[in-house]
């Protein structure tokens, strides 16, 4: 609630957003799955940087840091979708480089970067399932909730996407994976 | 065969945990904070100018209105004026006809007497 509340005598003043701590807070993980949803660096910044304007312009619908989180995670991964799709109908592939074209500080280890790459082979609706699963933790219902699918849908998704990653592991990634 | 730990109350193997591993967060450039508080500060910029110009455009029309009626209070009132002095005129006539009325009222009533 925005408004401000009486609870045993106490006054208990509502969540402020504050839009600069929301983007410190938030900016790696909305950029995190737009970069791992897309696989391009300039337009995972591009897509972050319209997800916390947009944000900036719902601000006051957002009222707890709860609700931030999740309407980030929502529209980050719409965002990116969106992003996709119309890199598609313009008919625009675009090849993964191992970094992703990050600066030399930010790189991750040579299994990570090799995961990335793997994991972008893998078919979108799959791919954004894994990426909620294992980089953001979610269980599947939360999965369900932030795509807006059904959540039989988001559980197929996860085994068919986890399977197929395994496969590509055990072809690409043997030296790395154990078990696999 | 396979492990396939998609449910949340199953844990994980060793692949999922190092999936897990290799999909930490990246940390976002480190320029993205100041870009999105830059277009936030254009975007301002830009509902600015835009206000501006509504100002302009709605005070340009008060502008227009106000010389139209202007000029439409002022022909209505010389249509008035017009309109009135044309009574005057007419008023004068009839006074002056009613006059000549009289007068040749009166010379005819002389001239009868005189014959």
């Amino acid at each position: 609630m925005k408004t401000a509340k009486h609870r045993e005598g106490t006054l208990v003043l509502p969540w402020q957003p504050d839009f600069e701590n929301l983007i410190d807070e938030h900016q790696s993980m909305v950029f995190s799955l737009a970069l791992r949803m897309t696989g391009d660096r300039g337009l995972a910044e591009e897509i972050a940087q319209d997800v916390f304007l947009e944000l900036n312009r719902h601000l006051n619908k957002i009222e707890t840091p709860l609700h931030a989180l999740l309407w980030l995670r929502r529209v980050a991964m719409s965002r990116s979708a969106d992003a996709l799709r119309r890199r598609r109908l313009r008919g625009i592939s675009v090849e993964i480089d191992e970094t992703h074209g990050a600066q030399a500080e930010e790189r991750s280890s040579p299994l990570a970067d090799r995961v990335e790459r793997l994991l972008a082979t893998v078919p979108e609706p799959q791919r954004a399932a894994l990426i909620l699963r294992y980089q953001e933790d979610l269980t599947p219902e939360e999965i369900a909730a932030a795509l807006g699918a059904p959540l039989a849908t988001v559980k197929s998704h996860l085994q068919r996407g986890l399977k197929l990653l395994r496969a590509k592991a055990a072809i690409h990634l043997k030296e790395y994976v154990r078990g696999a | 065969m396979e492990p396939e730990s998609t449910d949340d109350v199953e844990p994980m193997d060793d692949f999922e945990r190092e999936l897990q591993a290799a999909l930490a967060r990246r940390p976002a450039p480190p320029d993205l904070k100041r870009k999105i508080v830059g277009r936030l500060w254009q975007q301002a910029g830009r509902s600015h100018r835009r206000m501006i110009w509504l100002e302009r455009i709605a005070a340009s029309l008060l502008l227009v209105a106000v010389a139209g009626a202007g000029v439409f209070w002022r022909h209505q009132e010389e249509q008035r004026r017009g309109e009135e002095a044309k009574q005057q005129v007419f008023t004068a006539l009839r006074i002056a006809n009613h006059a000549l009325e009289q007068m040749n009222a009166q010379l005819a009533e002389h001239n009868q007497d005189g014959q």
